[in-house]
């Protein structure tokens, strides 16, 4: 509970004084910011048209006469809140938000790549060096086409890590594993994007570069 | 972001690229990552009875500093034993490639990849004594 430092309410823990609509100005965390419980599992309509609203009451303009430390507070305010929906607004920065909320580093007991997925990646990595030093001809083509379907397989698998992401954050929310399983489930699922999302970024950059020569 | 010399060193010219094969029960392999960049890293070392390393090889897919610190390891252990391998820390990697605060985990992601090949290469021979432990009772 902070004091408004413009009325002297105390006033809340949002980013507005209940009582007199000016902004607090105080440092929050992203859920906090948006006047959400933290959950993994967020609406994102819902979660747009609050960022608005909250918008509104806090912008700047709205305090452009008000004394010098009230202009600051919603600049301070608007700032948190614009930072916080960018955060929130996407499943995987929201996760890796949750881990660093609770003081948990991604990495840290999490170096194991998945076996099936490490073979693909050396694979597919393999396909990609190849293509690079292979001089233009038929053999060039027939592995930029090899590559460009593994490319929709990778593709296909990564959008299917995304909704099982955000699948998996109904069943987290409600923790029916307890913290430690919720964490490192999390972890898990968030590197198998990360791997995923490498591969796909270097399978562009190879094809691009096979479509330049 | 500028690399450190060594750094460009290892990366335009790695030591030791390459596979060993998999089911030689004297090799280790540790397949490792660092989820905060997708980077993908293979070491495999040939290890003696006497638990001295004789040969690595990797594969890094990664940005310059991951292949420098998985390049710069292969040279490392060679000719270690495995308690020594075991004992390198990430910071070794850190000062001799001259890592930036940013790429410190690719070091870390090497020190785990030795650790990791070395787990693997106990479990190989972890088995292969109960194999003939195993065939000895049963001559």
């Amino acid at each position: 509970m902070v004091r408004c430092p413009s009325c002297a309410a105390p006033s809340g823990t949002g980013l507005v004084c209940e009582r007199c609509g000016r902004p607090l100005g105080e440092e929050l965390d992203c859920f906090a910011a948006l006047g959400l419980e933290p959950r993994l599992a967020l609406d994102g309509a819902a979660l747009e048209s609050r960022y608005h609203e909250l918008g509104r009451r806090i912008h700047p303009d709205r305090f452009a006469t008000d004394d010098a430390a009230v202009r600051a507070a919603s600049l301070r305010a608007m700032a948190l809140l614009t930072r916080s929906y960018r955060t929130l607004r996407d499943p995987i920065s929201r996760g890796l938000y949750w881990l660093e909320l609770r003081g948990e580093k991604l990495a840290e007991d999490n170096k194991t790549v998945p076996p099936e997925l490490a073979e693909m990646v050396f694979e597919i990595q393999e396909q990609l060096a190849e293509l690079g030093a292979s001089p233009a001809g038929n053999d060039r083509d027939r592995l930029r086409g090899e590559i460009e379907g593994r490319r929709a397989e990778v593709r296909s698998r990564f959008d299917r890590a995304h909704r099982e992401l955000e699948g998996n954050f109904v069943r987290w929310d409600r923790n029916a594993g307890g913290q430690d399983e919720l964490t490192a489930g999390l972890k898990q699922a968030l590197s198998k994007i990360a791997y995923l999302r490498t591969l796909l970024r270097d399978m562009d950059r190879a094809l691009a570069a096979a479509a330049e020569n | 972001m500028a690399y450190s010399s060594k750094v460009i060193d290892h990366y335009t010219n790695p030591r030791n690229v390459g596979s060993f094969a998999k089911d030689d029960p004297s090799v280790g392999t540790g397949v490792v990552g660092a989820p905060e960049c997708g980077d993908v890293m293979k070491l495999q070392l040939k290890i003696d009875e006497g638990g001295v390393i004789e040969d690595a090889r990797f594969k890094t897919f990664g940005c310059g500093s991951a292949i420098a610190s998985s390049s710069y390891v292969t040279e490392l252990v060679k000719g270690k034993h495995i308690d020594e391998a075991l004992a390198i820390k990430n910071t070794v990697i850190v000062k001799e490639l001259n890592l930036p605060p940013v790429k410190i985990h690719c070091s870390v992601l090497a020190e785990d990849a030795i650790k990791a090949a070395i787990s693997d290469w106990k479990k190989h021979r972890g088995n292969a004594a109960e194999q003939s432990k195993k065939t000895a009772a049963e001559a």
